[in-house]
């Protein structure tokens, strides 16, 4: 695999101030992404996946560590670095003085692209991105999945070699979310390597060939959706809420079947309430067998549920905790 | 280089598209004020006919600092808390001080043309009043008016880097509301004489200097500053504001 983009012990933290400590955003990450790859961050608000972004697009110094794009060195030559990447940012940053094809064409003049250049292509992603007919309109007349695809047509102006999305459908409704999707697959198609920072699930699922889950400005895990979800012990997942069993953890691990027992936190429950996450290999009375543990535990069954693991439950898993929204 | 020029080029398209609004927003205060100084006041001898010679460079002076004010200070007081256009200009290949420098070039080239656009404004308004001795020496005029217009823009880089945008209103009262009083639009620095060694405060204001550059360019007739006093004060200030301004810009768009 060549790698296009290597991050080595990356760290990064923002030096306190007389009110704030000093925040560790990133706490030694490191991360490959090779040539055409769909890559994906995923984790919680916080975890320190837009700072890792930020160093990679220069806009953030980092405290340690080494990032080289394309064999650039992006902290010792950051201009030959900016020609190789290109962002869409979390927030929506158009140019609001300049009309749609504006935006495309002074950041075609910003790259030092010749004039006939800079016209073919803003009128070649105007049209693939499906924005041509709004190409008159000011940015901020557009609905946001409009302008998201803006944002990526005038990403694209300038040829890089790696994509980096924040959090790009943040804020979208489904039906934008899909589009935006169908889009960012086409690209990867035709050989652009994409790097994408996410908290929803079902995108990285769906989308990233590799994922890195990050947690605490760390790396947990890098692998293939698919590889993650194998991690798990065990085939299925049964989800068993309970109410007032005391000490069921330990009783229904014991049970043959029952491989791990794991407990999930969730800041609603009620008290005395217990969220208790099964990983199984189901057979013949299992559930028989979990239901009697419960019931001479004194508990009080609430919900049972019985799934394939997702990605959401590698990540319970990895941090004991469900995915802060 | 091709970057920044670019970065100029777009801000001096969006500037000319909105033309019209930057020419009223920065004509109608002068023109008001000299309505009132220059024709209303006279006419009831509440103020003496020379003032109005003396106020016209003062108001041009005045218009430069506005144009600085409002064509990179508020500006960059948004973006840099919410908008972040910025952050594009960042990821183009130019350096954060590039981008800084080209903010004030930007902003120079406006106040500029602000005062420029002032002065014929104000003498066809006193045209044939009594009392207005206004001969602009060009040659001086020029250079002296873009020294003055970086100075405003670097001041409003400055303060736009500084300042957050629950305190702009503060900012008005305390900063900007005071540079205008004192900074000798409306009475020439040789006339501060009278105040003693308080007069001397007067230098710490930027404006004293732009004020008294317009007045020996407009106005020679009427006591100026020395020049060599005058481009001391525009180029140390100006410097002072640019090596400010764009040091914490790099601080507040690089994290």
């Amino acid at each position: 695999m060549s790698a296009i983009l290597s991050v080595q012990d990356l760290v990064k933290t923002y030096p306190g101030t007389r009110k704030s400590p000093p925040v560790e955003a990133v706490r030694g990450i490191s991360f490959e992404v090779a040539q055409g790859e769909f890559f994906g961050l995923l984790g919680p608000n916080g975890a320190g996946k837009s700072t890792t972004l930020g160093c990679i697009t220069t806009l953030v110094r980092p405290t340690s560590g080494r990032i080289v794009v394309d064999g650039v060195d992006v902290a010792r030559h950051p201009m030959e670095a900016k020609r190789r990447i290109a962002v869409v940012p979390q927030s929506r940053n158009l140019d609001r003085d300049l009309t749609v094809r504006e935006v495309l064409t002074y950041h075609g003049r910003y790259f030092g692209l010749p004039a006939a250049e800079r016209e073919a292509r803003a009128d070649r992603l105007l049209r693939e991105l499906q924005v041509a007919e709004k190409a008159d309109a000011k940015p901020l007349t557009l609905s946001g999945g409009m302008q998201q695809r803006v944002m990526i047509a005038r990403a694209l102006m300038h040829d890089p070699k790696v994509l980096l999305l924040d959090e790009p459908t943040t804020g979208l409704d489904p039906q934008a979310r899909r589009l935006l999707w169908d889009t960012l697959r086409g690209l990867h198609r035709g050989g652009l390597t994409l790097i994408l920072t996410t908290h929803y699930m079902e995108e990285a699922d769906r989308l990233c060939e590799r994922l890195a889950i990050v947690d605490h400005g760390r790396i947990l895990t890098i692998d293939t959706p698919a590889a993650l979800k194998r991690t798990l012990p065990g085939g299925q997942i049964l989800d068993v809420w309970v109410h007032g069993g005391g000490t069921l953890a330990p009783r229904l691990g014991g049970l043959p079947g029952v491989l791990r027992v794991e407990k999930v936190e969730r800041a609603e429950d009620e008290e005395g309430g217990e969220r208790l996450r099964l990983f199984v290999d189901p057979g013949d009375g299992l559930l028989d067998r979990v239901l009697q543990t419960v019931r001479a535990g004194g508990g009080d069954l609430r919900h049972v549920s019985l799934t394939a693991p997702s990605l959401e439950d590698v990540y319970i898993h990895l941090t004991g905790k469900e995915l802060r929204e | 280089m091709t970057a920044l020029l670019a970065l100029l080029r777009r801000d001096l398209y969006v500037a000319s598209r909105n033309a019209a609004m930057l020419l009223t927003a920065g004509l109608t205060q002068p023109i008001l004020v000299v309505l009132v100084f220059g024709n209303v006041l006279p006419r009831l001898h509440l103020v003496a006919d020379e003032f109005r010679t003396v106020m016209l460079p003062g108001l041009m002076a005045i218009s430069m600092l506005m144009a600085g004010v409002q064509g990179v200070l508020m500006p960059l007081m948004t973006d840099l808390a919410g908008t972040r256009e910025v952050d594009e200009r960042l990821l183009a290949p130019v350096t954060v001080f590039g981008v800084a420098a080209e903010k004030v070039a930007a902003g120079a080239i406006h106040a500029a043309l602000a005062g420029l656009v002032t002065l014929p404004a104000m003498m066809l308004l006193m045209h044939g009043v009594m009392g207005a001795e206004v001969h602009p020496r060009w040659l001086a005029l020029l250079p002296l008016v873009l020294l003055a217009g970086i100075l405003s823009a670097a001041l409003g880089l400055t303060l736009g880097t500084h300042v957050q945008p629950r305190f702009s209103g503060l900012l008005f009262a305390v900063v900007i509301g005071p540079l205008m009083l004192f900074g000798c639009a409306y009475y020439p620095w040789a006339s501060l004489t009278a105040l003693g060694a308080v007069r001397y405060l007067f230098l710490l204001n930027p404006l004293t200097f732009m004020s008294e550059a317009m007045r020996l360019a407009v106005t020679p007739d009427i006591p100026h500053m020395p020049l060599p006093l005058l481009l001391l004060g525009l180029v140390g200030f100006g410097a002072l504001f640019t090596l400010l301004g764009t040091r914490s810009f790099a601080k507040r768009t690089i994290l």
